[in-house]
C-alpha cells in the first residue's frame, strides 16, 4: 500500500476526510455512539447468522425510529 | 440500554454487586468511534462469601429472580446481552475503583478510564486487543502520565513499547 504521502491528492483527500469523520464519531455523545453501534450490529447480524453465528441485536429501550 | 444501566445500578444499590464498570468494546466505544460488539462487557466487584469465595452464582439468581435469563455466557437483561467478568487481579481491581462516573441520558453509570481499558488489552494480548489499542492511540484523548502509571504498576511498559513502536 502507497504511504499517504505518495498518493495522488485527490485520493490522499478522501482518506484525510475519512480520517476526520471517525474523529467525528469519536466525539459523539455515548448514547448516540450506542445507537450507531445497534446499527452496526443490524447489518453485521445477518452476515453472521449466514456463517452460523448466532448473535442478538440489542432492542434499545430509548431508540428513536 | 438505559434500563439496563439502571438494573446494574438497582443490582449495586442492592449489594449484589459491590461496584460495576461498562468495559469491552463498548467501554472503548465511550472514547473511540463505535465498535461493532454483540455484548455489553461489565466488570464487577463481587461482594466475598462467608466462606471467602468469590462467585457469580448470587448475581445469576438475583437476576433470574427479576426474570432476566441465562444466554451463553450472557444475561439478557432488558434486550441487551451483559457478560459479567470479575475483577479477578490487580489490574481489574484499579480500573473498577478508578473507572469515570458519567450519565447515560440521565443515568448514572461507570466506564472504565481509557488508559485502563488499554492495559488490559496489553495484558489479554489478543490480535484485535493489539487493533483496539491502535484505535485508542488514534482518537482517544489520553493522559499519558496516568497511564504510564499504570503500565509501570501492573508491569506492562514492555509490552507497550512492543506494541507501539
Amino acid at each position: 500500500m502507497e504511504a499517504m504521502d505518495t498518493l495522488k491528492p485527490e485520493i490522499a483527500r478522501l482518506f484525510a476526510a475519512k480520517e476526520a469523520r471517525r474523529h467525528k464519531l469519536a466525539a459523539l455523545p455515548f448514547p448516540d455512539k450506542v445507537r450507531a453501534v445497534v446499527c452496526l450490529q443490524e447489518m453485521a447480524a445477518p452476515v453472521l447468522r449466514a456463517r452460523g453465528i448466532k448473535v442478538r441485536v440489542w432492542n434499545l429501550d430509548d431508540r428513536v425510529a | 440500554m438505559k434500563r439496563t444501566l439502571q438494573v446494574l445500578n438497582e443490582l449495586e444499590l442492592g449489594g449484589v454487586i459491590d461496584r460495576y464498570a461498562i468495559g469491552g468494546a463498548m467501554g472503548a466505544t465511550f472514547y473511540v468511534e463505535p465498535l461493532l460488539t454483540f455484548d455489553l462487557d461489565v466488570f464487577v466487584v463481587l461482594p466475598q462469601s462467608a466462606a471467602g469465595l468469590l462467585s457469580l452464582a448470587p448475581l445469576y439468581e438475583a437476576l433470574l429472580a427479576r426474570g432476566y435469563i441465562e444466554e451463553g455466557e450472557c444475561v439478557l437483561i432488558e434486550g441487551v446481552p451483559v457478560q459479567f467478568l470479575p475483577a479477578y487481579n490487580a489490574l481489574l481491581e484499579e480500573a473498577l475503583r478508578e473507572a469515570r462516573e458519567t450519565l447515560y441520558e440521565e443515568v448514572p453509570t461507570r466506564v472504565v478510564r481509557a488508559e485502563h481499558l488499554i492495559v488490559v488489552c496489553l495484558q489479554t494480548g489478543r490480535d484485535k486487543d493489539r487493533e483496539r489499542v491502535r484505535i485508542f492511540r488514534e482518537q482517544a484523548e489520553l493522559d499519558m502520565n496516568y497511564l504510564a502509571g499504570v503500565l509501570q504498576r501492573h508491569g506492562l511498559e514492555g509490552k507497550w513499547k512492543q506494541w507501539t513502536p
